[in-house]
C-alpha cells in the first residue's frame, strides 16, 4: 500500500472508484425537499466520494430536463400542491421513466413515493378524507395506489428490511430506522414487493408493510435523512445504480446513531 | 391620516370595561387564582409560572383572554422567526414614547405567546392600556377575533415543526380567513413583501403596510400560494442586498411595492428617508425585524426617531444574543429553530469553537430531518462541539459535511473548558436550559 493509500485508509476512505464518474440526481428539490430530503443526496455523494469515485451531484428543477446519465435519482417529500406540480413536470419530461427503464436506481421518499405510484389522492382540507378529494394519476413506476388515510402517520418508525438487498443481513443491519409524516395510505398491487415489515409505526397503510420495490425502483415513507440513518440501504441503492458491490466503510458516528435510534424507538 | 397618538390616557380602567359585574367578578377571581398558582410554581422552582398562571385563569374563566384584551390598544407580532426580537423592538419603541409613564405598556417579554401566556402577561398589568404581544402563528386568528388588534406584524413563514404543523400553507390560510372575517374591524397589517405566503395571507386585510425586508431565504416559497403555479424570481440587484422581486407565472399575485425598505443595512421609511439602525443585536435579519417594528410603531403613533432610540436599547430579548458566564466559560447564546433560522444564526457564530445544541422535544419538533437543510459545511475547519439529546444526529450530519466534531451530550459538560469565548447555537429547549444555567 502506498503512503497515500495508507493515509486514505486511516481516514476511513477506500480506493474503489479510482476516479470513475458516478452521478447522483436530486429531482425537484424546491418541490420535493420539505423534510431535509436533500440529505439523501448528500449521503450518497459523500459515500461515493469516500470510496474514491468522481462524484457529480446534479440538481434538477421543473422545466429542466432530467439527465440520462445518472446512476441514482432521488425524490423527496412535499405538500399537496408541490406534489401535483412535480408529477406534471416529471410526466412532461419523461426522464425518470427512461432512467428506470435502463436500470438506474430510483429512490423516492414520502410524497415522491406517492407520485411514482399509479395514483394518489389530495384534498383541500388536510388530515381528513372527503368526498371532494382529487385523484391524481401517478407516473406508474411502482404498482402502488395512495388514498387519504384515517389518521396521519407521524413519528419514529422502525422496520425490518425484507425486500431485495436484505438477504443475509442479521443483527442491527436488518433494521431500517426513520421518521414518517404522511396523510396518504399506500396499498401495494401484485407487481410491487414491500421494502420492509413494520415493527413500530404505520408504514404503507397500517397493514404491516412499508415501502415498495419493483426492479431498480424503491419507494418508502421514512423521509429526509433516511440514508443517513441506514447506511446499508444507502450502499444498496448505490450498488443498484452502479452495478457493483460497495466496499464497506466504517463510520463509528453512524453506528452510534443507529444504536441510539433503535433504543429510543424500542423503549416506547 | 387619522392616526391615534400613543399617548392619550386610558379612557377607563381596563377591568371595568366589562359590561356585567358578574363577568368582572369571575375574571377577578380567576386572576387571583392564577397569581397564586404562579407563586406556587415559582416557589417550587418550576420557572416563572407565566404559563400556569394563564392556565389556571382560563380554566376558571374561559373568556378571560377576551376580557383582558378589552379596552386596550393592541399590537401583535407573528411569524416563524424573529417574533420575540421584533416584539421587543416594538415594545421598546412604544415605551420610549411613553416617557415616565411606562406602566401603561404591557408586553409578554418572556416569549410566552400562546393563549395562556398572553392572558398571563395581560393579567399581571390590568391597568396598562397599550399591549404589544408576541403571538404564536397558531393563535393569530383567535387573537384577531378576540383582541381587535390595531396593528398586526407578519414577519415570515418557513418550515418549522412539521411534525405538528404538517404544512405551512394551512397557517397562512387561517390568517387570511381571519383578516377577511374581521373586515373593517381588523388590524392594519405590517407585512413582509418578500414572502409570497405572507403577501397572500395579508391581502385580505383592510390596509397593509408593505416592508421589503431584503429576505434571502426562498427555499420555502417555490409555488404560488394563491394558484399553485410556479413563482418567478427576478435576479437580485447588483449589491446582492435584496433577493429579487417575485411574481406568479400564472395569476396576479406579485410582490407589492414597498412602503418601507431595507437597503444595504439601512431602513428607508415611507417618505424615502434612510435611517441607520445602529442596533445592539447582530445580524442583517434583525435590521429586517427592526424595519417591521418601525412601521408598526409609526402606526401606533410613535415618531420614527423616538422609535429607533427605543429599539437601540434592546440588547438580549428573552436571552437571544445574550452573553453569559458558566464557570470559566463565556458563551454567547444564539437561538435557531429551523433551517431559515439556522441560515441566519450560523454565520453569526464566529468563535473559534462553536457549540451546537440540538433537541427534539415537542417545542423543538420531534423530527430532526431539518438538520440536512442547514449548511453546516460552512463550519469546516472550526472546532465544533455537538451537544443535547440529539447530538448524535448532528454528529452524523457534520460527518457528512466534512466537519470535525466532538460529541458531548450533556449540555453543562459541553460548556466546560473553553478558554476563549464560544458562540452557542441552540434549538428551543436547550436554549431555554442554557438561559437558566447562565441566568440570562
Amino acid at each position: 500500500m502506498s503512503g497515500q493509500d495508507q493515509a486514505r485508509a486511516d481516514q476511513g476512505l477506500v480506493d474503489q472508484g479510482k476516479g470513475r464518474r458516478a452521478e447522483v440526481v436530486l429531482v425537484y428539490q424546491s418541490l420535493l425537499g420539505i423534510y431535509g430530503d436533500r440529505g439523501n443526496a448528500t449521503v450518497l455523494a459523500k459515500r461515493l466520494g469516500w470510496r474514491g469515485f468522481d462524484v457529480v451531484l446534479t440538481t434538477v428543477e421543473p422545466g429542466e430536463p432530467l439527465p440520462d446519465t445518472g446512476n441514482v435519482y432521488l425524490l423527496g417529500g412535499g405538500e399537496d400542491a408541490a406534489q401535483i406540480s412535480a408529477v406534471r413536470a416529471l410526466r412532461a419530461d419523461g426522464g425518470l421513466q427512461r432512467a428506470a427503464d435502463r436500470g438506474a436506481a430510483v429512490l423516492a421518499v414520502c410524497a415522491g413515493y406517492q407520485i411514482i405510484g399509479r395514483s394518489f389522492t389530495v384534498g383541500a382540507v388536510s388530515d381528513a378524507p372527503r368526498a371532494d378529494d382529487e385523484v391524481i394519476e401517478g407516473l406508474g413506476l411502482l404498482d402502488v395506489t395512495t388514498t387519504r388515510g384515517p389518521v396521519r402517520a407521524v413519528g419514529e418508525i422502525l422496520t425490518r428490511w425484507s425486500g431485495p438487498g436484505s438477504e443475509g443481513r442479521s443483527g442491527d443491519d436488518q433494521w431500517l430506522t426513520g421518521f414518517e409524516n404522511h396523510g396518504g395510505y399506500t396499498v401495494l398491487g401484485p407487481e410491487a414487493t414491500p421494502l420492509a415489515t413494520v415493527e413500530v409505526g404505520i408504514g404503507n397503510c397500517g397493514d404491516g408493510t412499508e415501502g415498495a420495490v419493483t426492479g431498480t425502483v424503491i419507494g418508502t415513507y421514512p423521509h429526509g435523512p433516511l440514508l443517513a440513518r441506514n447506511p446499508a440501504l444507502a450502499d444498496h441503492v448505490l450498488e443498484i445504480g452502479l452495478g457493483e458491490p460497495m466496499t464497506p466503510l466504517d463510520r463509528p458516528e453512524i453506528t452510534e446513531l443507529r444504536r441510539q435510534r433503535l433504543q429510543a424507538v424500542r423503549r416506547r | 391620516m387619522g392616526r391615534v397618538p400613543v399617548l392619550p390616557p386610558p379612557s377607563q380602567p381596563v377591568l371595568t370595561g366589562s359590561p356585567r359585574g358578574v363577568a368582572r367578578a369571575r375574571l377577578r377571581g380567576a386572576i387571583w387564582a392564577g397569581r397564586l398558582a404562579a407563586v406556587a410554581s415559582r416557589v417550587a422552582g418550576r420557572g416563572s409560572g407565566a404559563s400556569i398562571r394563564g392556565q389556571v385563569m382560563m380554566r376558571l374563566d374561559p373568556k378571560a383572554l377576551a376580557k383582558l384584551l378589552r379596552g386596550r390598544r393592541v399590537a401583535m407580532v407573528s411569524g416563524t422567526n424573529g417574533k420575540t426580537t421584533t416584539t421587543h423592538f416594538l415594545a421598546a419603541a412604544v415605551r420610549a414614547s411613553l416617557g415616565e409613564d411606562t406602566g401603561r405598556l404591557v408586553h409578554n417579554a418572556d416569549g410566552a405567546n400562546l393563549h395562556h401566556g398572553i392572558a398571563s402577561a395581560l393579567s399581571a398589568q390590568p391597568d396598562a392600556d397599550v399591549a404589544v404581544l408576541e403571538t404564536d402563528e397558531r393563535v393569530v386568528a383567535d387573537m384577531v377575533r378576540l383582541g381587535r388588534p390595531e396593528v398586526l406584524v407578519l414577519l415570515n413563514f418557513s418550515r418549522d415543526q412539521l411534525d405538528r404543523h404538517h404544512e405551512i400553507k394551512g397557517l397562512g390560510r387561517s390568517w387570511r380567513n381571519a383578516l377577511a372575517a374581521a373586515g373593517e374591524d381588523g388590524p392594519v397589517v405590517v407585512a413582509n413583501a418578500d414572502e409570497p405566503l405572507i403577501v397572500w395571507a395579508a391581502e385580505t386585510a383592510k390596509q397593509v403596510v408593505w416592508v421589503d425586508t431584503a429576505t434571502t431565504w426562498t427555499q420555502d416559497a417555490s409555488l404560488c400560494p394563491n394558484c399553485g403555479a410556479a413563482l418567478v424570481r427576478e435576479q437580485p440587484d447588483h449589491t446582492g442586498a435584496t433577493g429579487g422581486d417575485w411574481h406568479c407565472s400564472a395569476c396576479e399575485l406579485r410582490q407589492p411595492p414597498a412602503d418601507y425598505r431595507v437597503v444595504e443595512g439601512r431602513i428607508v421609511d415611507r417618505i424615502g428617508q434612510a435611517w441607520e439602525p445602529d442596533l445592539q443585536v447582530p445580524g442583517g435579519f434583525n435590521v429586517s425585524n427592526a424595519a417591521c417594528a418601525l412601521a408598526a410603531a409609526e402606526l401606533m403613533g410613535v415618531e420614527t426617531a423616538t422609535a429607533l432610540a427605543g429599539m437601540r436599547t434592546v440588547t438580549a430579548p428573552a436571552g437571544r444574543f445574550a452573553t453569559m458566564q458558566v464557570g470559566r466559560t463565556t458563551a454567547r447564546l444564539l437561538l435557531a429553530k429551523n433551517p431559515a433560522g439556522w441560515a441566519e444564526a450560523l454565520p453569526l457564530a464566529q468563535s473559534a469553537t462553536v457549540v451546537l445544541a440540538i433537541d427534539s422535544a415537542a417545542a423543538d419538533g420531534r423530527d430532526v430531518s431539518w438538520l440536512w437543510d442547514v449548511e453546516y459545511e460552512q463550519l469546516a475547519g472550526r472546532t465544533v462541539v455537538a451537544t443535547g439529546p440529539r447530538a448524535q444526529d448532528l454528529a452524523v450530519r457534520l460527518c457528512y459535511a466534512g466537519v470535525d466534531v466532538r460529541t458531548v451530550p450533556d449540555l453543562g459538560e459541553a460548556l466546560v473548558g473553553h478558554l476563549e469565548p464560544v458562540d452557542v447555537v441552540a434549538t428551543y429547549t436547550p436554549f431555554q436550559r442554557l438561559r437558566k444555567m447562565g441566568g440570562v
